[in-house]
């Protein structure tokens, strides 16, 4: 396609009112066309591999640091409830209320039945 | 797993992609490449930059997938990201420029031709990319949009999420702009 004919179709482009939907298709066939280097794909999924790769060791850490914490928090809450009533069985004074922490349990008694003096 | 995307749909590409599959998001990479290198070497020349930002295109969308609810079309949606790509590194370069230069940003506008087949089709892209850095990038992406992407006005309007009456506005000024400069190549 000559020169004179590309201005055409240039000007065609900028006229609001016409279709401009075949004029890509006959610029690509003038031999204006646009793409990548060769290895652009590659390139792209070398620079998300490298990303994603992160993102998965992240995102796995955080799930073994939940998992850990969780098992831990779960140990633990078991076994101070375990002792807690351990120690009101053992001072025959185990109830409901004793074990909500309601009634009249004075400090001493509250010391004696944590040191056994 | 699929060993081949090719036949498959925009909308099970990105499903497939979100899920990891890299296949897939080699195949929205392979599809839409020349749509976003129409954009952005038509916006930025055919240069080295062009590439980078091309790249960056693809590494943002995929990035960005899992915000995308599919309300406008895949390839709308990279043009948007291309568009904005572009017209930051444009800006990029003009405060560059006005930094270190009193020349402004049409010294950045050289371009090399990648693939010089025969002397027509030289000349035909050369007239177009001079014709397109000859232009404000405002006016820019619009002819870009019309001339490389064949949008229409209505469809570039929504692209750059401009109203129409301001395509069409800026379509005019551009033919003005443009009007001299054709005579000239």
């Amino acid at each position: 396609m000559k020169s004179p004919e590309i201005k055409k179709l240039i000007r065609d482009s900028l006229d609001g009112k016409s279709d401009a939907g075949n004029i890509p298709g006959s610029l690509e066939l003038a031999g204006v066309s646009y793409d990548f280097s060769e290895g652009f794909n590659e390139k792209i999924m070398r620079r998300l591999s490298g990303a994603s790769l992160t993102i998965v060791r992240d995102t796995e850490f955080k799930r073994s640091l939940n998992y850990a914490f969780y098992r831990i928090a779960l140990t633990g809450a078991a076994a101070i409830i375990i002792l807690m009533i351990s120690i009101f069985i053992m001072q025959d004074s185990f109830s409901f209320n004793s074990f909500l922490g309601l009634g009249d349990s004075y400090d001493e008694s509250i010391v004696y039945l944590l040191t056994g003096n | 797993m699929k060993e081949s995307f090719s036949l498959a749909g925009d909308d099970e590409l990105v499903k497939a992609s979100l899920d990891g599959d890299k296949l897939a998001f080699s195949e929205i990479v392979n599809r839409y490449r020349k749509m976003v290198a129409r954009t952005v070497k038509g916006m930025l020349g055919d240069s080295v930059y062009s590439e980078d930002i091309g790249q960056e295109v693809f590494v943002n969308l995929y990035n960005s997938l899992p915000g995308f609810r599919g309300e406008a079309k895949l390839s709308t949606y990279i043009q948007r990201i291309a568009i904005n790509l572009t017209l930051n590194e444009i800006k990029r370069r003009k405060r560059f420029f006005s930094m270190f230069s009193h020349k402004g940003s049409d010294e950045m506008s050289e371009y090399e031709i990648a693939d010089p087949e025969n002397e027509e089709k030289r000349e035909a892209k050369e007239v177009v990319n001079k014709a397109l850095m000859s232009l404000n990038p405002k006016f820019r992406i619009i002819v870009a949009m019309r001339l490389l992407q064949g949008y229409s006005t209505k469809e570039t309007a929504e692209i750059l999420d401009l109203p129409l009456g301001t395509v069409l506005s800026r379509l005019s000024r551009a033919q003005e702009q443009l009007k001299g400069i054709l005579e000239k190549l």
